[in-house]
């Protein structure tokens, strides 16, 4: 897993440990209160531009995915991960890095708790084999199931993703590009690598069929 | 696959002959069918079984240490390979409740399953640890010495003093201890599924069923730390 840098331990030279405790409590409060009112909801705003007004995701030029009720450690590592470069995408990367720790979280909490119906579209005649290799796997190809550590109903975990309700074209796009796209580093390696076998592994339509699966969940 | 018995007509001769030449005419078939059958491997082949290994490292972890999928997905290395095998079987035959692991096992050939519960048993990462440490004392204590006063005999008895299983017990040393937690609590839920065809799961199901979920948890945490 990698190693989240945790931004709070900095504290300015020159101060007390003390004195910078109780100046970064009445800051973070400072700020989680105009962060609620003001900041945030522009920043949210922001957001939904692009992955929609619920956050349900939309198909601009390219698919951009829902974000919404997104695990909070998967959005927290995806926006590391393209500050870092680990994942390539520019304007993710213009989006990311000017975003402070606690915006990340607060963005990634409210993400989390919206629940827009799917958007759908994808062929429906592709559902069921999805299902089967989604619940299943397909042990003679070596394709682990998915339910594995997505979860039955693609829910995800921590830093696991959600995949329910996710653009049947943005799942696609991943799977079939994902050593293009993630992992960049070598010299730091991430937690993209889990996947890398599995997309490696699964041809063009059962990505499609699992694509168009995931796609309709709720 | 075998090749296909005919069975001999009782009518008449006419139909007897037919059928004869018929059976001659598969039975030729059936050994170009066994002859290609030999030309297989008895053993499942390197490339193979480093393919189906690494399919069951995207879920069991890295050197097979375990992971925190949806679900915590159990270590593997360092396991017991009668147990493996044992518990491949149980799958297979529902009488372990897993679908995950029906459709891995029911896949396998005897020859893989050889292969690959030697792998298995000889990779050795670190554990993948987590749980809480304070917990550790009172795990050893039970672990070594077991419950008397709840009947709970010390698990070192038959998995061994460091945990590392032996022949059909299983290795503990290192398991996740969530995953350990799980399996105790609901032992009897996915273990021993078919009454018609009890199995080595019952020697555990009075010990599962006597143990408190606190005591679960301290043992679990003990174990999940050992080397």
């Amino acid at each position: 897993m990698i190693l989240v840098r945790d931004w709070r331990r900095r504290t300015p030279k020159g101060l007390g440990l003390q004195t910078t405790i109780v100046a970064a409590v009445f800051v973070i409060a400072g700020h989680a209160n105009a962060m609620e009112t003001t900041a945030l909801q522009a920043k949210i705003g922001y957001c939904q531009d692009c992955h929609g007004s619920s956050a349900q995701g939309y198909r601009g030029y390219l698919p951009i995915p829902r974000l919404a009720g997104q695990q909070t450690g998967y959005i927290e590592n995806q926006l590391r991960a393209f500050i870092e470069h680990r994942r390539t995408n520019n304007i993710m990367f213009n989006v990311a890095h000017t975003l402070s720790p606690a915006m990340i979280s607060a963005l990634a909490a409210h993400f989390r708790d919206l629940n827009p119906p799917p958007i759908g579209g994808a062929p429906r005649e592709l559902v069921a084999a999805g299902e089967k290799i989604f619940q299943d796997g397909v042990p003679d190809a070596n394709i682990a199931a998915c339910a594995a550590c997505h979860g039955p109903q693609a829910s995800g975990t921590g830093q696991i993703p959600r995949l329910a309700g996710q653009l049947y074209p943005y799942v696609i796009k991943e799977l079939m590009n994902w050593g293009k796209e993630r992992g960049q580093n070598p010299t730091v390696p991430d937690t993209s690598a889990i996947m890398s076998p599995v997309a490696h592994s699964l041809s063009r339509s059962q990505i499609e069929a699992v694509a168009a699966y995931v796609s309709y969940l709720k | 696959m075998e090749a296909r018995q005919i069975k001999n007509s009782a009518h008449g001769a006419t139909t007897r002959t037919v059928a004869q030449l018929g059976f001659a005419l598969l039975l030729s078939f059936g050994i170009g069918v066994a002859h290609a059958q030999d030309t297989h491997p008895a053993s499942a082949s390197a490339k193979d079984v480093q393919a189906k290994l690494a399919y069951c490292e995207v879920c069991h972890g890295v050197s097979a240490q375990g992971f925190r999928g949806y679900y915590p997905i159990p270590r593997l290395a360092g396991q017991q390979p009668q147990y493996l095998e044992n518990q491949l079987q149980a799958f297979v035959e529902h009488r372990r409740t897993n679908n995950i692991m029906f459709n891995v096992g029911h896949d396998l050939s005897p020859a893989m399953i050889t292969a690959l519960v030697t792998d298995f048993h000889e990779l050795n990462p670190k554990p993948l640890g987590g749980a809480p440490k304070d917990l550790i004392p009172v795990g050893k204590k039970i672990f070594d010495e077991g419950i008397p006063a709840a009947n709970v005999p010390a698990c070192s008895s038959c998995h061994g003093p460091d945990g590392k299983g032996n022949g059909p017990f299983p290795r503990l040393a290192g398991q996740l201890n969530d995953y350990t937690i799980s399996k105790l609590v609901n032992w009897t839920k996915e273990r021993g599924q078919n009454p018609a065809s009890p199995d080595t799961s019952a020697i555990m199901a009075p010990i599962a069923h006597s143990l408190t979920k606190p005591q679960i948890e301290a043992v679990a945490a003990y174990l999940s730390y050992l080397e």
